[in-house]
């Protein structure tokens, strides 16, 4: 989790995010402690209340879940369920804006579809 | 004791009158044990007035400040619980305080709170590398903001205020600060208000958000709800103003046929979608600006 904090989301969402990520790229593992309140808060320099609030989502979403006494783990299949809501979410939040501004700038459909097609060609 | 005065400390309408001049008016405030409050307000807004009659350093001219329900004015029960750590400024007042030396200084702070923690006041000294032998006219501004932090720090007072900690203290100094500051907060819960002027890096910190105009309670609300209703919106101007008709708008800019407006949504109110305009998000500086800018 080396990434920096931005304005562009509200932290706890960014806070949420991020520990994600890290389960996704295998730096948290399932059934594994995740960090503390207290450990987010001094390293990200933010209020512990919001900190709770970010873990608080991953909690609800069944990514973390509370052990009494002991603190957050990674759940069980954290992975897939991340990548599940991630995949449904790639819509809303990337082709959707992609064919808006497709749309504003007068370029159609095939025409989208092609540069899609020729950005894999280059990579490859 | 009642229950709904546990562990608060309450101002009602408090205000302060100089000659020709109110400083804090008609001030109504609960203060919570366990939470950072960020308090905020322009040169001259009555910041530094407040926290001295919260801390019963000023008598306020009306109005009464209660913590756990008893009158603070010249109750030491009270006032242990209690530290402000002003900012030290030499050159305005010609009481010799230059002429002290920091370590003077830190000890006669440490006389008025009983639960002093010394080992913690000489860490931080160790830490800040301070010359503690050196007068208070010798010293940098940050090196003076050190000492406040220090007292504020040490004094280990439920109830603990700091004005413009940060002010003169480098990125780094600051970024320390601010750690240490959360590492306090949750290791004891105690509470603590901070003034300063650099909104946007203390923004994170602060669980609520104090704003106060010419003296008086702007807001007092938690930081992340205020941001989150909180937009700028800018497009062209009929669209904006058709959109924005009824809510609480801020800021006005115009140029040509464009708008610019800031928005505070109002409890249960959401942005009306389908508008052609540009949505933004407010960082709590932007907000700031909004409500306390010269265009208000």
């Amino acid at each position: 989790m080396n990434e920096i904090l931005t304005q562009e989301k509200s932290i706890y969402l960014q806070i949420a995010g991020m520990i994600e990520t890290d389960i996704l790229r295998g730096i948290l593992l399932e059934e594994e402690r995740a960090p503390s309140t207290n450990e987010l808060a001094k390293q990200y320099a933010i209020n512990p209340a919001t900190a709770a609030k970010g873990i608080n989502i991953l909690v609800e979403e069944g990514v973390l879940y509370k052990k009494r006494g002991i603190g957050m783990f990674v759940a069980e299949g954290a992975k897939e369920n991340i990548l599940e809501r991630r995949r449904s979410a790639f819509y809303e939040n990337y082709v959707k804006k992609l064919i808006q501004e497709a749309r504003s700038i007068g370029l159609n459909r095939e025409e989208v579809i092609d540069l899609i097609r020729r950005n894999g060609d280059e990579r490859s | 004791m009642k229950m709904s005065t546990i562990d608060t400390l309450v101002c009602r309408e408090l205000t302060k009158k100089y000659k020709d001049k109110v400083a804090v008016k008609n001030f109504n405030m609960t203060l919570e044990k366990g939470k950072i409050y960020g308090l905020i307000g322009r040169n001259g807004a009555g910041k530094t007035t407040l926290l001295s009659m919260l801390s019963s350093q000023n008598p306020a001219t009306a109005g009464v400040v209660e913590w756990n329900g008893e009158n603070i004015w010249e109750n030491p029960n009270a006032l242990s619980h209690i530290c402000f750590s002003r900012e030290i400024n030499i050159g305005t007042n010609g009481s010799g305080l230059g002429e002290m030396k920091a370590k003077q200084y830190i000890k006669t702070a440490a006389m008025y709170y009983p639960n002093w923690n010394q080992a913690m006041a000489d860490e931080l000294i160790e830490k800040f590398e301070l010359d503690v032998k050196k007068k208070l006219n010798k010293l940098s501004k940050g090196m003076l903001s050190m000492i406040t932090i220090i007292v504020a720090m040490a004094s280990k007072a439920d109830f603990t205020f700091l004005d413009e900690p940060v002010a003169g203290l480098d990125v780094v100094m600051r970024e320390y600060f601010y750690r240490l500051l959360l590492e306090e907060y949750t290791r004891t819960g105690r509470t603590f208000v901070i003034s300063t002027h650099i909104i946007e890096e203390a923004s994170d910190v602060f669980e609520e958000v104090i704003m106060m105009k010419d003296g008086e309670l702007l807001l007092k609300e938690n930081t992340i709800d205020l941001l989150e209703r909180s937009y700028r919106i800018s497009g062209l101007a009929e669209e904006v103003e058709r959109m924005t008709a009824g809510m609480e708008v801020h800021n006005r800019e115009v140029t040509g046929r464009s708008k610019s407006v800031t928005v505070l949504l109002r409890e249960g109110q959401q942005l009306p979608r389908g508008f052609d305009v540009t949505i933004q998000p407010l960082n709590l500086q932007n907000v700031f600006l909004a409500l306390c800018g010269m265009g208000e």
